[in-house]
């Protein structure tokens, strides 16, 4: 294990150019996340009750917070 | 250019938006693994809190209208469990394409593998510590506002954890400390930060009522515990795979 010394150029990898809308999309996702799961009629109003019984399952599985 | 003669195969990053497909593609491979263990393992443990539902309803001779049946339920319990695991493999793309070369691995199937792991501690170790998930029939309607606070302070103090320890390694490496040394700061750092995170944000408010037998509350824990780690094994090795393979091609 001579190579456990690590100095940072060891491990150069070369950097991803991350675009802006690679954050702008994954902002919108968690938005619509919320909206699927825990949205209760905040912003969906009335459709977020169906929403909300529609996706009920997923909800309680995934860990979320529910009635 | 030395240090690229070890490492040939990565001279070149990968484009973000060929990625982002592939994880796309994982998150659905997740999705679609976790919503049939939802269907099969987690379906069995929701029974019996559903039964204690319609017991009390009868009891209190109270009209309950159900919106959808039980089996249009499953479905939205599977699409819901698929939609959220396309949404971690997007917010996952982002993440690892920013910090792709700060990771430890030496290909890509182990890079991923560690933000997956990270990944599955944030969104689903964490809360099972903190605020565990419950089945139907035992949250009160009147403290999901808080119930729901106390979960994204949890998830938030995950991510900080992260970006905290992540920071901590990166500059105890480039000062030349060994791995052993670094792994173990990163260790102890890890467990003072959650030990922190479980005193200082406030437990659920609700009890669980007498009514409920604590094997369905234990039984629907263990099997959302075990959907989240298929979702995010399923999609860590399928990205991981996918991206490697990508990488070897650019």
């Amino acid at each position: 294990m001579t190579s456990a010394q690590h100095s940072p150029t060891r491990t150069a990898v070369p950097r991803i150019a991350v675009p802006a809308w690679a954050w702008a999309l994954a902002l919108l996702a968690l938005f619509a996340l919320y909206l699927v799961a825990q949205d209760n009629g905040a912003v969906l109003a009335s459709a977020g009750d169906v929403a909300h019984e529609f996706f009920h399952d997923a909800r309680h599985s995934l860990g979320m917070p529910c009635h | 250019m030395a240090a690229t003669l070890e490492e040939p195969r990565q001279q070149t990053a990968p484009r973000f938006g060929p990625l982002l497909g592939r994880f796309a593609l994982a998150g659905l491979a997740g999705g679609a693994a976790s919503g049939i263990w939802a269907m099969v393992v987690t379906e069995r443990t929701i029974t019996p809190a559903l039964a204690l539902e319609e017991a009390r309803t009868a009891a209190s001779h109270e009209h309950s209208e159900e919106l959808f049946s039980r089996h249009t339920q499953l479905l939205g319990g599977f699409l819901g469990t698929v939609i959220a695991a396309v949404v971690f493999s997007v917010v996952v793309a982002a993440v690892f394409a920013g910090v792709r070369h700060r990771l430890p691995g030496r290909s890509d199937v182990g890079r991923v593998a560690v933000l997956a792991a990270i990944g599955f501690a944030v969104f689903a170790l964490l809360p099972a510590i903190k605020i565990p998930a419950n089945p139907p029939a035992v949250g009160d309607p009147d403290t999901i506002d808080t119930r729901t606070a106390i979960y994204i302070a949890v998830l938030g103090a995950g991510v900080v954890t992260a970006l905290l320890v992540g920071a901590l390694v990166g500059t105890l490496r480039s000062r030349g400390l060994h791995p052993s040394a670094v792994a173990t700061a990163a260790v102890l750092a890890t467990v003072a930060l959650v030990t922190a995170m479980v005193l200082l944000v406030p437990d659920s408010p609700d009890s669980i009522s007498a009514d409920v037998p604590a094997a369905v509350v234990w039984d629907f824990r263990l099997a959302s515990l075990g959907q989240l780690a298929v979702l995010w094994t399923t999609l860590g090795l399928t990205a991981g795979y996918l991206v490697d393979k990508l990488a070897r091609r650019a």
